[in-house]
């Protein structure tokens, strides 16, 4: 545990060493949620409420949904895999006294805690003060938003790691990391929240885990389900990460056979 | 000039002929790509069935801005993006010292001996958006909107090329520059809607400093005869010149990069 909590600090401050790189970041998330926001605008002009949804909610969910719960890093980790293995480096993450997966895992999350802290509240603080930012439906709602917002950051990180595992066999991480992008693009809610989506695509993105990345941690957010069925989908949201996590470590043990070490 | 230009379409079969030694994986790499931005249009076309327009445009015709966008990226990224994004690398990794004692331009010579033609896939969904179209749209065609589409197009991959040139020759004075790139696509990702739906500023930088709103917003508003705001009559000219200018505008910031660099040290 001290290793894991060692590395997420190692790489927190090591993101912490360019400053210009993350001033770059901010101004690159503030043009991103921009665009978000105006396209929300562009679409409610004179509406008042879309399928019960306000247009200051739409501007939340913009907002957290663009950078608290953003699905971006999960094609940085596929790209970091992929590079391990193409570059050989993979023969000396196995002889360290940690496993990969959990390397990397750590790694990822100070990465994370760092965009959380320094560029994420940065970005949602400006853009509130300029179009405003309601506040969770709740204090319960509130609550249960940080536990979705811990299982959808280990739900992205596994996903993640398990498309990116895959780069053992096809050697391509560029390609996964493309058809990971075009999935999640659509299926975790990110830019569309899923109550927008046509029926059939709705009932399918529901249920499959990537909607635990944005779109089921901002529907608890804007009190769209009463506090029972946030829990519920709270722990359907855990079931889902243990899936993903026994999946990982089936797909790592498969991927350490084949490895072959070329001389020295 | 003829024996540079020989040399250039040399560099460039030979990249295509490594590249094509890996067929199955070149075309994983198209599927890929195209599935990658089918994702993002798919979010796009999500909202138009829900709310049937973005500031006035309808699917049919974001289909046909979205194509154009892809399409005109396309063609200006296989001479750049890949090649020039690792700039910094290059710099400091004392590469471009190498390249500067090479008998041929070096900027020439990372851009056609990189040719990528993973760009298949860009370049197939952007043809097959305005293919599907373009029949639903109800342009009138004549000689100048044919001029506007393929001048357009033209116009479009200069702007992409000349972004990306001016990006990596900062590399060449700050030594870096891959976080540079980061901004530039995020700009990038702005220009993939009308720029009318933005704030003026935004409208006016896209237009003038950042002349991304080129790239599909004014060429595609000139032939589907929307009003492009602060450009009015003028945009047709502005679409089709705005690549050129900015070709030119590019090659005097490498030179002006250029004459500054003091190798990557090491």
């Amino acid at each position: 545990m001290s290793a894991f909590l060692a590395l997420v600090s190692a790489s927190f401050r090591r993101e912490a060493h360019h400053r210009s790189q993350m001033m770059m970041r901010i101004v690159g998330t503030l043009i991103e949620i921009l665009a978000r926001i105006s396209i929300w605008h562009a679409v409610y002009a004179g509406r008042g409420a879309v399928d019960g949804i306000s247009i200051g909610q739409m501007i939340v969910y913009a907002l957290i949904g663009g950078t608290l719960l953003s699905s971006w890093d999960a094609t940085m980790i596929v790209r970091d895999i992929g590079t391990t293995i193409r570059t050989g480096a993979i023969g000396s993450s196995l002889l360290r006294p940690a496993s990969y997966p959990m390397m990397l895992m750590a790694e990822q999350l100070g990465t994370r805690l760092f965009d959380w802290l320094f560029i994420s509240v940065p970005v949602i603080v400006i853009m509130g003060l300029i179009y405003g930012l309601q506040p969770p439906a709740s204090l319960p709602h509130c609550l249960l938003f940080i536990g979705y917002l811990a299982v959808s950051v280990v739900i992205v990180m596994l996903t993640a790691m398990l498309v990116g595992l895959f780069s053992f066999w096809v050697f391509d991480a560029h390609s996964l990391e493309w058809f990971m992008r075009g999935l999640l693009a659509v299926l975790s809610g990110g830019l569309v929240p899923i109550w927008f989506f046509p029926g059939g695509l709705a009932e399918v993105a529901r249920a499959l885990p990537f909607s635990w990345i944005t779109y089921h941690p901002m529907a608890v957010y804007l009190g769209q389900h009463d506090l029972f069925w946030s829990v519920q989908h709270l722990l359907i949201g855990l079931g889902w990460v243990a899936a993903l996590a026994l999946a990982v470590v089936v797909v790592w043990s498969r991927a350490c056979r084949q490895v072959v070490v070329q001389g020295g | 000039m003829r024996e540079t230009l020989s040399l250039l379409f040399y560099l460039v079969r030979l990249r295509v002929r490594t590249r094509l030694e890996f067929r199955a994986s070149l075309v994983i790499a198209w599927t890929a790509q195209g599935f990658g931005y089918a994702g993002v249009f798919t979010s796009i076309w999500i909202i138009l069935t829900r709310f049937e327009n973005i500031g006035g445009w309808s699917w049919p015709q974001m289909a046909l801005f979205l194509g154009f966008h892809t399409l005109g990226y396309a063609l200006g990224a296989c001479f750049t993006l890949v090649q020039l994004r690792g700039m910094e690398e290059i710099v400091r990794g004392g590469e471009f010292d190498m390249l500067l004692v090479r008998p041929i331009n070096p900027w020439a010579y990372l851009v056609f001996s990189g040719f990528n033609i993973e760009y298949g896939g860009h370049i197939l969904l952007g043809l097959g958006l305005i293919v599907w179209a373009l029949p639903q749209v109800g342009i009138v065609w004549s000689l100048p909107s044919a001029l506007m589409l393929f001048g357009g197009l033209i116009s479009s991959a200069f702007i992409t090329a000349s972004c990306i040139t001016v990006v990596s020759a900062c590399a060449l004075v700050l030594q870096r520059a891959r976080y540079l790139f980061g901004l530039y696509f995020d700009f990038w990702e702005l220009s993939r809607y009308p720029a009318s739906i933005f704030a003026p500023v935004f409208q006016l930088a896209l237009l003038t400093v950042i002349p991304l709103g080129y790239m599909a917003y004014v060429p595609v508003s000139v032939l589907l005869g929307r009003p492009v705001p602060y450009l009015g009559a003028f945009a047709p000219f502005a679409s089709l010149a705005a690549g050129p200018l900015a070709v030119l505008a590019a090659a005097a910031f490498w030179r002006f990069c250029l004459r500054r660099y003091q190798g990557g040290g090491g």
